[in-house]
Formats: C-alpha cells, sequence, structure tokens
C-alpha cells in the first residue's frame, strides 16, 4: 500500500511499484490508509511522514499495533532526519528520502521482503516445534494416565483383599473418615468400628447391628445391616443415632455387601454420615462463600470480570452503583462510553502475556462525572492454565489528583507570591534609603518623598496579605443579614479617602430601595475593594488625563442588587478582559500578585452571584458584580449546621 | 558633565529609589515606566547606561532589549538588569544581572566599573 498526500507521488511511484510486480493499493491520508489496510492487509506500507490529519508516524504505530508483522517503509522530505530516526525507533523497517531514487527504494522493498521471509521461517520452525513438543507430551501423559489408574485400582483391590483377609488391616482405611464405620457380622453382630465411631457412639463391638438406632431402624429385622444380608445389595438411609452421651442424631447410612468368592455375603460395612455435621460444613462453606461475596461487593474499588472480547462477565456492587452494568456490555462502552477498545489497555495486556498490569486512566461514571482511575489487571485461569477473564480493579484516585492539583498550583502560587515579595522588598529598601539619605543631608522633602514610598508599599503588602490569607484559608460563609446600602457606604467609606488624595473624583449612586442582604460583609467587602483598587490603579496609570473618575453605583434587578465599579482610566483590551479573573494572570508587572480579582470572581461565586467586565482600550472598565437578595443555597445549609 | 543613566522600571517606588542611589554618586539620571517610553527616552537623551526591569505590563524588558539591540547608534549602550525575576537567558549580554531586593552600593560599583 502506498500512502502520500501528493497525487502525483502516488501516481509516479504506483506505476514503478506496479511494474515491479506489486499490487498497489493507494491512499491520499492516513485515515483512509488504516481503512485499505483493514480489508486488504498489505504485507508492505510505504508511507509519507508529512500528512495533515494523522500523519505518517500516527499512522505506523496503528498499522504496528493492528498487524505487528506488517513492514512500513517511510517516505521522508529532504531534512527530516529525526522524523526519520523516530519512526525506526517505532519499528519502521527502513526510510527513504524526496525525491525518491528507485534503487535506494529498492533496497528498502528487499530489506522489508526479507525481514517478512524471515518471520515466516522462524514461525515454521516455532510451529514445527509446537507441535512436536504437543506430540510428545500428550504421549506422556497418556503413559502417566495408565499407570496412575493402573495403581489405584491395585491399591484399591488390595484394600478389598486386605479387607476381607485381615479385618483389623481394613480398618486402617476407615480411621481417617469423618463418619462412622462399622463393620457387621451375619449374626447380626458389630465386629469393628473405628475411632470416630468409638468416641460419638461408644465401642459396640460385639454388640447387636442394631443397637445404635432409634426407633424402627433400631430392630433387628429392619437394620440396615440385616436389609443388606436380605438383599446383597446396598443400603441408603436416613436414620436416627443414640451417641453415647445420650443424644440423638440424625445420619445418613450407607451401606455395602462384602461377598467372598462364592458370592455370598460375608460382611457388612455401614457408613453413616452425622448429618448435623453435614450441616455445619455446608453452612460453614455457605458463610466463607457469602463472605467471599461481601468482600467482592465492599472492598473500596471497582471489580469486573471480562472476557477475551472485553464483555462484562461480573462486577461488584460498586461498579454497578458507579457504571451502568449489563453483563455483556464492552467495558470500554461501560467506562469510557468509547466505542473501541482502549489504547493501552490492560486487560489486552493480561491476556496476552498472562501477567498482572497497571495503569490509570480516566474513566465517565453514568452520571457524567468523571473520574481518575488506577487499574490492576490480574488473569483468571481455567483448570488448564489458560487465561479465559481478566479481573480489573480500579481504585478511584480522583480527590488524590486533585488534591496533587491543588499541591502544584500551590507551587505556581508560591513562586509568583515571592516574585511580588521581592519587588516590595526592593520598593521598602528605597523609602529607607530615601529615609536615610534625607536625614543624613537634612532634606526634609526627600525624607517626606521616603515616607510616601513606604506608606505605598505598606498598603501593597497589607493587600497582598490579605489576599494570601484569604487564598489560603478555604474559609466558609458566615451570611448575616445587613441592609445593602449600609454595606456599600461602608465600602465606599474604606476606599474613600485613598482615592480623593489621588484626586479622582469618587462617585456614589445609590438606590435607596435596596433593602437587606444575606452576606459575609466581610468577605464581599474584599472583593469589592478589590475591584476598587483596579479601578484606582487603572486611572493612575493613564496619564493621557487627568479629570479621572470612578463610579460605585448601587441598584437592584430581577431579584439581583448589582454593584457597579467604573472607571475612566486605561481600559483593556478584549484578551485582557478574558483572561482577567484567572489565578496569577497580573497586568501590573511588579506591582500585581495576579490573585486580586480571582479571589473577587471566587467571593462572588460563593455568594451564588455573577461578576462580569466591560471594557475598552484607552476607555476605562465597568465591572458589575449581581448578588441574589435571597440568601445563596450553600449559605443556607452551613447556617443550618452551625 | 556627568554620566547620564537612563532607569526603566513600570515601579515609581524602585525608580526613586535608583535615581537618588545613582544622583548621590554623582550621576545624572532620567527614567521610563515602560518599554516603549525606554526606547523613546533612550533616542531623546543618549544616556551612557540603562538600568532595565524585565518584568512590565506591556512590551516586557527583552523585547526592548531587542529592539535597542538593533538601532545601530544606540547598540554597544551597557545595560545592567535589575530585576526580581531570572532573566539571563532573556538579555544575552547584559552587563551585570542584578536581582531585586539589591544592595544599592554593589550596584553602583557595578556601574562605576562599567562607565566610570
Amino acid at each position: 500500500m502506498l500512502v502520500d498526500d501528493e497525487e502525483g507521488i502516488r501516481k509516479v511511484l504506483g506505476i514503478s511499484l506496479s511494474d515491479s510486480g506489486y499490487t498497489v493499493f493507494t491512499a491520499q491520508s492516513g485515515e483512509e490508509a488504516l481503512d485499505i489496510f483493514r480489508r486488504e492487509n498489505p504485507a508492505i506500507v510505504l508511507t509519507d511522514i508529512k500528512m495533515p490529519g494523522m500523519d505518517g508516524i500516527k499512522l505506523l504505530r496503528a498499522l504496528k499495533q493492528e498487524n505487528p508483522d506488517t513492514e512500513v517503509i517511510m517516505i521522508t522530505g529532504h531534512g527530516d532526519m529525526d522524523l526519520a530516526i523516530k519512526s525506526l525507533k517505532y519499528q519502521a523497517i527502513d526510510f527513504v528520502t524526496k525525491p525518491i531514487n528507485e534503487d535506494v527504494l529498492e533496497i528498502a522493498l528487499n530489506r522489508a521482503h526479507e525481514k517478512i521471509r524471515m518471520r515466516q521461517q522462524l514461525r515454521e520452525y516455532t510451529e514445527n516445534l509446537e507441535s512436536l513438543v504437543r506430540e510428545k507430551s500428550a504421549k506422556l501423559i497418556e503413559i502417566e494416565r495408565q499407570v496412575a489408574v493402573g495403581q489405584a485400582v491395585e491399591g484399591l483391590s488390595a484394600a478389598m483383599r486386605d479387607m476381607a483377609v485381615d479385618l483389623e488391616g481394613g480398618l486402617t482405611y476407615f480411621n481417617e473418615m469423618p463418619c462412622f464405620v462399622s463393620i457387621h457380622s451375619p449374626e447380626l453382630k458389630v465386629i469393628a468400628v473405628n475411632p470416630l465411631y468409638r468416641d460419638r457412639l461408644g465401642d459396640k463391638v460385639g454388640h447387636d447391628s442394631w443397637e445404635v438406632y432409634e426407633g424402627k431402624t433400631g430392630t433387628k429385622a429392619n437394620c440396615p445391616a440385616a436389609e443388606t444380608y436380605n438383599s446383597g445389595i446396598g443400603v441408603r438411609a436416613r436414620a436416627t443415632v443414640k451417641t453415647a452421651s445420650g443424644d440423638k442424631a440424625p445420619v445418613m447410612v450407607n451401606t455395602a455387601p462384602i461377598r467372598n468368592q462364592n458370592g455370598d455375603v460375608e460382611l457388612v460395612v455401614e457408613i453413616s454420615a452425622d448429618l448435623a455435621e453435614v450441616k455445619r460444613l455446608q453452612e460453614e462453606l455457605d458463610r466463607s462463600q457469602q463472605r467471599y461475596q461481601q468482600l467482592f461487593d465492599e472492598v473500596p474499588c471497582y471489580i469486573s470480570v471480562q472476557d477475551r472480547q472485553f464483555r462484562l462477565t461480573a462486577a461488584n456492587r460498586r461498579f454497578t452503583e458507579d457504571f451502568d452494568t449489563e453483563y455483556g456490555a464492552f467495558c470500554y462502552e461501560v467506562y469510557k462510553h468509547r466505542n473501541e477498545p482502549c489504547p493501552n489497555c490492560p486487560v489486552m495486556k493480561t491476556f496476552e502475556d498472562g501477567q498482572s498490569h497497571q495503569t490509570e486512566m480516566v474513566v465517565t461514571s453514568k452520571a457524567g462525572e468523571r473520574y481518575n482511575v488506577l487499574i490492576w489487571t490480574a488473569p483468571l485461569r481455567n483448570s488448564a492454565g489458560e487465561v479465559t477473564h481478566v479481573m480489573e480493579m480500579s481504585t478511584n484516585i480522583t480527590q488524590i489528583r486533585q488534591l496533587q492539583d491543588n499541591l502544584s498550583s500551590l507551587g505556581l502560587k508560591i513562586s509568583s507570591i515571592s516574585h511580588g515579595i521581592k519587588g516590595l522588598l526592593t520598593g521598602l529598601d528605597g523609602g529607607m534609603y530615601l529615609v536615610e539619605s534625607g536625614f543624613n543631608k537634612d532634606k526634609p522633602e526627600r525624607v517626606q518623598k521616603g515616607w510616601e514610598d513606604i506608606k505605598t508599599i505598606v498598603g501593597r503588602i497589607r493587600k497582598l496579605v490579605h489576599n494570601i490569607l484569604f487564598f489560603a484559608k478555604e474559609r466558609e460563609l458566615k451570611p448575616t443579614r445587613i441592609a445593602g446600602l449600609n454595606f456599600a457606604e461602608d465600602v465606599a467609606a474604606t476606599v474613600e479617602n485613598r482615592l480623593k488624595a489621588s484626586g479622582i473624583n469618587f462617585v456614589r449612586d445609590f438606590d435607596d430601595s435596596v433593602g437587606m442582604l444575606r452576606i459575609d460583609a466581610g468577605v464581599l467587602r474584599l472583593a469589592l475593594i478589590n475591584i476598587l483598587e483596579n479601578a484606582l490603579d487603572a486611572c493612575l496609570e493613564d496619564q493621557t488625563q487627568n479629570k479621572h473618575k470612578i463610579g460605585f453605583r448601587v441598584g437592584q434587578d430581577a431579584g439581583q442588587v448589582i454593584f457597579e465599579i467604573s472607571d475612566n482610566g486605561i481600559g483593556m483590551d478584549q484578551e485582557t478582559c478574558e483572561k482577567l479573573f484567572t489565578l496569577f494572570f497580573s497586568t501590573k508587572g511588579n506591582k500585581g500578585t495576579g490573585l486580586g480579582l480571582f479571589i473577587a470572581a471566587k467571593i462572588v461565586d460563593q455568594h451564588g452571584g455573577k461578576i462580569s467586565v466591560e471594557s475598552k482600550r484607552g476607555r476605562g472598565s465597568t465591572f458589575k458584580v449581581s448578588i441574589p437578595n435571597i440568601e445563596p443555597e450553600s449559605a443556607k445549609t452551613k447556617e443550618n449546621i452551625e | 558633565m556627568p554620566k547620564k543613566i537612563l532607569i526603566i522600571d513600570d515601579d515609581p517606588v524602585v525608580v526613586n529609589y535608583l535615581k537618588a542611589v545613582f544622583s548621590d554618586n554623582g550621576y545624572a539620571t532620567c527614567s521610563a515606566s515602560s518599554s516603549m517610553e525606554g526606547l523613546e527616552t533612550v533616542k531623546a537623551e543618549k544616556p551612557d547606561l540603562i538600568c532595565l526591569d524585565l518584568q512590565m505590563p506591556g512590551e516586557w524588558g527583552p523585547r526592548f532589549y531587542r529592539k535597542l539591540r538593533k538601532d545601530k547608534e544606540l547598540k554597544d549602550t551597557p545595560v545592567i538588569v535589575v530585576s526580581g525575576i531570572d532573566g539571563d537567558h532573556a538579555v544575552k549580554d547584559a552587563v551585570a544581572f542584578v536581582k531585586k531586593p539589591f544592595d544599592p552600593e554593589k550596584l553602583v560599583g557595578i556601574v562605576k566599573n562599567t562607565i566610570g
């Protein structure tokens, strides 16, 4: 098969390959190539590396996975040596560079042929060897079997012989049995018993055969030994025996006649199983089976058993709880909602090599939740040692993964904050330098300036620390009822002085009809102050004008209380607006940590509200925060718990 | 005439600081708060040395540096990087890298060694 996205190459190379006696299939993309491959199964594939969609390397890997015996020759452009080498790693047989030299191509094709031929030979040898081994071992097993059968027959007949000849010797065979065993004479006397019989029923040797039985069985005419002598065949019956301690026990009696050389019944062997004991054993078996079932159901993993087609043949309770389980459904459908087996399937590997495999995957539950799971597989073998099923155990590690994500974002956070702190320290150094040198040189205006700088930096440090504290501790909201306007006034008062000191016109626009709010005032305040301080920075940075204005509007709309903060500062472009609320995104260089608006958005979200921004570069920005003026669901439950 | 140093940093507190340090040591100073402004100031003021911060809003320091090096008249102006981030790879042949927070005496020492 020849795969290239350039029609010219397909045509020319196709013709020359046909001339050399090949049957040529052509494909113009990796995807088409896979289709043709599945239909025609060509032995050799020539493929271009660089193609749109599925490229040559991906195609190579797919082909090798579907049929490792396919030989793939890569066609590379000039200077794609890295790709060519990479393709050899994925077991391409060779590569030819464009423009294609016929001799080079022939060498590559010959190499592929050679490999195919060698592999065939190897396979023939191996197969011959295997069938030889099979044949020989079958013979061996047959002989073994015959020997074993012979021995067993011999052993049994010896036992019978011994028993007939020497009663004492014969009895040793019964000593280990968990049954009452006794031997009875034609005179219906007990002539031998096993230890269990002696322990439980008493040493009845020399006593009447019917003595141990209760009721009808306990009569001379109807005892099992008598019936056996009369009929000449074994008896099987339920009966009740009296134990040595005076209790009664139900038993299952089996008898067998032992004949002499003339064919007359000479002795009767009576074997009684204690039904209570049998029942007890059965219960124990049931219990341990139940225990296994419980274990299977209750282990904190998803367990499923799959056959070679990846169809589910069993699943534990936890699995059925979280995933749609229909026996016979395919694992990849149930677990991943896919239409074909997953690449790197550990079950497939276990079927191939009989070993246990481990992998991590993301699966989707029937509720649509995505879980990270750690999967172990184990082979289940039949009595011949062949792997017929694979058991798959998946542990849900989603929480561990989330924790890991949190940790890595913490690492990111620390590096971002440490950078911010370096800036702050430099600023403090600067302020101190000005103050100190100002005093030394007796320049009060320099001291003044230094002191202003220090105040600015301390303000920044305060803000950073607040934000870090907020971020570091996931605190639950503690909502209280507060009049919306009081809250707004409090926020405004906090920033008003600073805004005025920077020469900014701060305009309140409060709607008197705003009623009570249920909010965590301390927390929501931090969010609004973060936004107001950003507005201040945006105005200070804008040097195109000096009439700056920040508006703080509070109103209501459709069950929402709206806080709107607008400025006529530098504004932002579309891209900046989109990234604005993400963690560590900052437009402020050394002065920002990228925490402020991220935290503001988080706080608003906790209150069940929305935050949005409208802005244009050079035209200023408007932030809109809407908070539902009914209390948020999350706050309700939190409060009820308290 | 005193030698002139251009300070490019977006944080006015840091600019004040550097200005004070350099003028106390007998240098003239000028400043810019962004890369763009920096390029204009370099052309207008022809400083003898540039103190460059790397992380600034808008264009970052390294981009300023590349533009500076393309300008034939200005490309030999020595540059000292003063920044809180590691930028050794970003500005290849700077005279020195000074990490924030910095020791003012050391910084002045480097400046003296470079332009006297």
